[in-house]
């Protein structure tokens, strides 16, 4: 599905992603870790097409994605967007409905398909008791969850997510999980997320690709890729601090 | 990225383009006066600012006619003009004063002379002209004012609807009395017209002979002095009244300004000064308290006089009236012989 | 996560809570329409003349429709109606239809509510353009267009030209940088502006007027030539409503949602940038009708472009069409003053009963 090779990102002449071979197959649930400023969210910038690599290629269901058109790429990648300040009153439903937009038909808008999707994701994220509150004037966390809402009405093979929890309180955390995995199981949709927090990766994640200064350092199961030394390597903390339930 | 920056709003561009509009308006609405030519109008033939001769005054145009506007436009007039609108203050007061004043029908909403064409309907403001309303009232002459009094815009449309419109614009005296037969001719009151340059002509030489061997005190007159200063621009038409009038005007040094500094204005000192704002309330004593004015020489001899602006600046038939009145002014001992 | 209120939610949506949101937008044309025509009547019905009604209709009746209706009308009234009346009421509805849907653009572009046709130096652009035109003794007309016309056209154009090109050499992000570079080119042309007006003599009277606005000069051939720019540039701005939704959320969300947003902005700037020197061209600075008019129709609708597009032409048709016969009546005041009297405590009246906070 995903399939990088010498893969190499670079702001201003200096490497934020090194040489990263990587192969995510379709169906597979991925979590993208390490410390701040590893390259996670560059990575998935280059896995999405929104840097062009210096060197090496990124390949999207086999075509690379330099070849492809954003509409091509919406329609097979479906990313959660950041946080921003809606410039007007926008309506929580008006915003899941923005995850058509690659889909629905230009010039008629949204239609019964696409309304459909939408009543979905709105159902699955649990965003009823929002529906017809402007958008801005919700919590961060739910906000969130909107944003969440969208991606999933976007209804892409794949799913790319970048912190989707940190606003979150605990229950919402796990919620959050058990959607991804849901739509994983369930949905057969490819989930790759960057996640901050080793605990859900290793709990909600069969897959953990570790990252340190822009390389891969470390790929498989939590078990393998957790391991005490690693940890203290790549995040420069005792492993004894952190209980991981590995 | 942040919705909330702040953005160039135009009405911030426009509320000191306004300020500066209504100010300048104040010193070119009375008296364009930009083109320079010099100050030769009291000899007995004045030149056509046209280019085209006139007639000899005895003969009556024959309609339909042809004639040349002050902006070169040739303009043809189908009929003697039964239902004529007037654009400006001056081609009012020169159509009323040539006789034909019972067939204008209209002018606009800053006439106050004479009193007959005050209560007529008012097709113009400062700023637009009401096309509408000229149209309704039949109008089959329309005579405007040049040189951006009236919107080009307008006239052009007025034209295109198959209105004649004859453009008068004099730059100095002299162009004014050649205004009065253009206009003349186009609404079929030649004679009349002619008439009344020649008698114009009379006072002016009247006024010149009269101040010719008299000293020619500097003269500075205040158009506005609100915020800025204004007064006469270099080589324009008021610097040219006050020089027929016996007097050395200060002049802005610039032909197109009519700004003054203080500084220039206390450099100069002049001897007189004359206050062309004084319907609008400013008082010699106002003056006197102004900063920086009490040294100057006029403010000590109290040689500050009111004036009336409107005939001095206004370019129309009474601008006899403004010369007699400038000159009495500036040399208070003057006896003028009576007005032909 | 589908434990909690999604039963509700399931019904709320079954129940055709989107059908309702869908229908607004379409109801909403509708009375627009309604609005609209009733403004074009009042446009052609009333003016500084008294023209019978009866009269108005059949001069209509007979000139558009080529009916034979006794004569009974001056022939003066013929010539106000039909080639003053209509041609401006349409240069009403085509301005005001442009600088609405042009406001819209900008402001979705820009991601910012303040934007408006003006900003990112068309109005300066134009204003110094016409300021030019007016020290350039020129009088020759093309399609009863002066040069002061021509140059406010250009000066509009080129500023937003100039303005795209060098917020792109910017680093900082290209919405940011094109609003600041915006600003930074609108003040040095306000100031060039400041200069050609200091210079320009008793021709500040005639800039003066430009700057204010106004339709009294419209007529059928200059209506003829504007409107297929501005309808034509309107027309493919609705048809890109997609690029504007996706960047409701940012610019790399719309990316994410498929807009391709580099070129997307280039050609939507392009597009309202034409709309907006036209109908600056055409009548001046007018002011009001490009901001609010797509602020009314979301509080209404909602955000989404499909429909604040279309509801925008329709109801900033109709404000330009009501405020020029409001001017018109009242003896030829600036159309803009006009605009905003009518339009701002209208809007301030629905910022107040809008049921979420609408803020800007």
């Amino acid at each position: 599905m995903i399939r990088l090779d010498g893969v190499t990102v670079a702001y201003r002449g200096r490497a934020v992603v090194r040489d990263v071979d990587l192969r995510i197959s379709a169906g597979e649930r991925v979590a993208l870790i390490g410390p701040n400023g590893a390259g996670k969210s560059t990575l998935l910038k280059a896995v999405t097409g929104l840097v062009t690599p210096v060197a090496g290629s990124v390949e999207l269901a086999g075509r690379p994605i330099r070849a492809m058109s954003r509409l091509a790429i919406a329609r097979t990648i479906a990313v959660v967007p950041q946080q921003a300040i809606l410039p007007f009153a926008t309506r929580v439903e008006d915003v899941v409905a923005l995850g058509r937009l690659p889909h629905e038909d230009p010039f008629r808008g949204a239609g019964p398909a696409d309304r459909a999707a939408i009543a979905a994701a709105i159902e699955r994220v649990g965003l009823g008791h929002l529906l017809g509150r402007d958008a801005r004037e919700l919590s961060l966390g739910e906000r969130q969850l909107v944003l969440l809402a969208l991606a999933v009405a976007q209804a892409a093979p794949v799913l790319v997510l970048d912190e989707p929890t940190v606003h979150l309180d605990l229950r919402h955390q796990v919620e959050a999980m058990d959607l991804l995995v849901d739509l994983n199981e369930r949905d057969a949709t490819t989930i790759v997320a960057v996640l901050h927090d080793l605990g859900l990766a290793a709990h909600f994640f069969p897959r953990l690709i570790l990252l340190d200064h822009g390389r891969v350092v470390g790929d498989g199961p939590a078990a393998e890729v957790l391991a005490e030394d690693r940890i203290r390597d790549v995040f420069g903390v005792d492993p004894a601090h952190v209980r991981l339930g590995v | 990225m942040n919705a909330r920056r702040p953005i160039r709003r135009y009405s911030r561009l426009l509320a000191p383009i306004v300020g500066l509009a209504l100010l300048a308006s104040a010193c070119t609405s009375s008296g364009p006066s930009q083109v320079s030519i010099p100050p030769s109008a009291t000899g007995s033939t004045a030149p056509a600012a046209t280019g085209t001769p006139s007639p000899a005054p005895t003969l009556a145009d024959v309609f339909p006619l042809t004639l040349v506007d002050d902006e070169g436009t040739t303009v043809a007039i189908p009929a003697e003009p039964a239902r004529i609108v007037s654009l400006t203050p001056a081609t009012t007061e020169i159509l009323f004063a040539i006789g034909a004043g019972s067939r204008v029908v209209a002018t606009t909403d800053f006439d106050d002379y004479p009193p007959e064409a005050v209560p007529l309907p008012d097709v113009a403001t400062f700023a637009s002209v009401d096309i509408e309303k000229i149209v309704g009232l039949d109008a089959d002459l329309v005579v405007a004012g040049g040189n951006n009094f009236n919107s080009p815009d307008a006239i052009a449309r007025i034209r295109s609807l198959g209105i004649a419109v004859v453009v008068v614009y004099a730059p100095d005296v002299a162009g004014v009395l050649a205004d009065i037969e253009l206009v003349g001719r186009a609404a079929g009151e030649t004679a009349a017209a002619a008439d009344l340059a020649a008698t114009m002509r009379v006072t002016f030489d009247q006024v010149a002979a009269a101040t010719r061997d008299l000293p020619k005190p500097s003269v500075f007159y205040e158009l506005d002095a609100t915020v800025q200063i204004y007064t006469a621009a270099d080589e324009s038409f008021l610097a040219e009244m006050i020089e027929l009038a016996g007097g050395a005007p200060l002049t802005t040094g610039s032909t197109t300004n009519f700004e003054i500094s203080l500084e220039s204005l206390v450099a100069a000192d002049p001897e007189l000064i004359l206050l062309g704002d004084a319907a609008y309330g400013v008082t010699a004593e106002q003056v006197a308290a102004r900063p920086g004015w009490a040294g100057l020489q006029a403010v000590r001899s109290g040689a500050i006089r009111a004036v009336n602006d409107l005939v001095i600046t206004r370019p129309g038939p009474r601008l006899v009236e403004g010369l007699r009145e400038l000159a009495v002014a500036i040399h208070p001992d003057l006896v003028l012989p009576a007005a032909p | 996560m589908t434990m909690r209120g999604d039963a509700l939610a399931g019904d709320r949506i079954g129940s055709g809570l989107f059908e309702g949101v869908r229908r607004r937008p379409v109801i909403l044309g509708a009375v627009g329409m309604v609005v609209l025509a009733v403004a074009v009547v009042i446009g052609v019905a009333a003016g500084s003349v008294a023209v019978p009604l009866g009269d108005t209709v059949g001069i209509l009746a007979h000139r558009l429709l080529g009916l034979n209706v006794t004569q009974t009308w001056a022939p003066s009234a013929e010539t106000i109606v039909m080639d003053l009346r209509l041609p401006r009421v349409m240069t009403t509805l085509v301005v005001g239809m442009g600088l609405a849907v042009a406001g819209a653009t900008f402001q979705g572009l820009l991601r910012n509510p303040l934007a408006d046709p003006y900003v990112l130096g068309t109005a300066s652009g134009a204003a110094l353009g016409a300021a030019i035109a007016v020290l350039i003794p020129v009088r020759t007309l093309i399609f009863e267009f002066g040069l002061l016309h021509g140059l406010a056209f250009v000066g509009a154009l080129t500023a937003v030209t100039v303005v795209y090109r060098l917020s792109r050499i910017s680093g900082i992000a290209p919405m940011t940088s094109l609003l600041l570079t915006g600003y930074a080119v609108g003040s040095l042309l306000a100031a060039g502006l400041a200069m050609a007006m200091y210079l320009s003599g008793s021709g500040l009277r005639q800039i003066f007027a430009y700057l204010l606005g106004g339709f009294e000069a419209s007529s059928w051939i200059r209506l003829a030539t504007t409107t297929p720019l501005i309808l034509g540039a309107t027309a493919l701005i609705a048809t890109r409503a997609r690029a504007l939704d996706g960047l409701l959320l940012g610019e790399e969300a719309a990316v994410h949602l498929g807009v391709d947003v580099r070129r997307e902005r280039a050609i939507l700037l392009g597009l309202a940038a034409l709309v907006t020197a036209a109908a600056v061209a055409v009548s001046g600075l007018i002011g009001f009708v490009g901001l609010v008019v797509p602020h009314v129709v979301r509080i209404a609708v909602g955000p989404q472009a499909r429909a604040v597009l279309p509801l925008s032409a329709i109801y900033g048709a109709s404000l330009l069409a009501f405020a020029d016969v409001v001017a018109r009546l009242l003896g030829e005041i600036p159309v803009g003053v006009v605009t905003a009297v009518i339009g701002a405590p209208f809007f301030l009246f629905l910022l107040r009963r809008a049921r979420t906070g609408y803020e800007l």
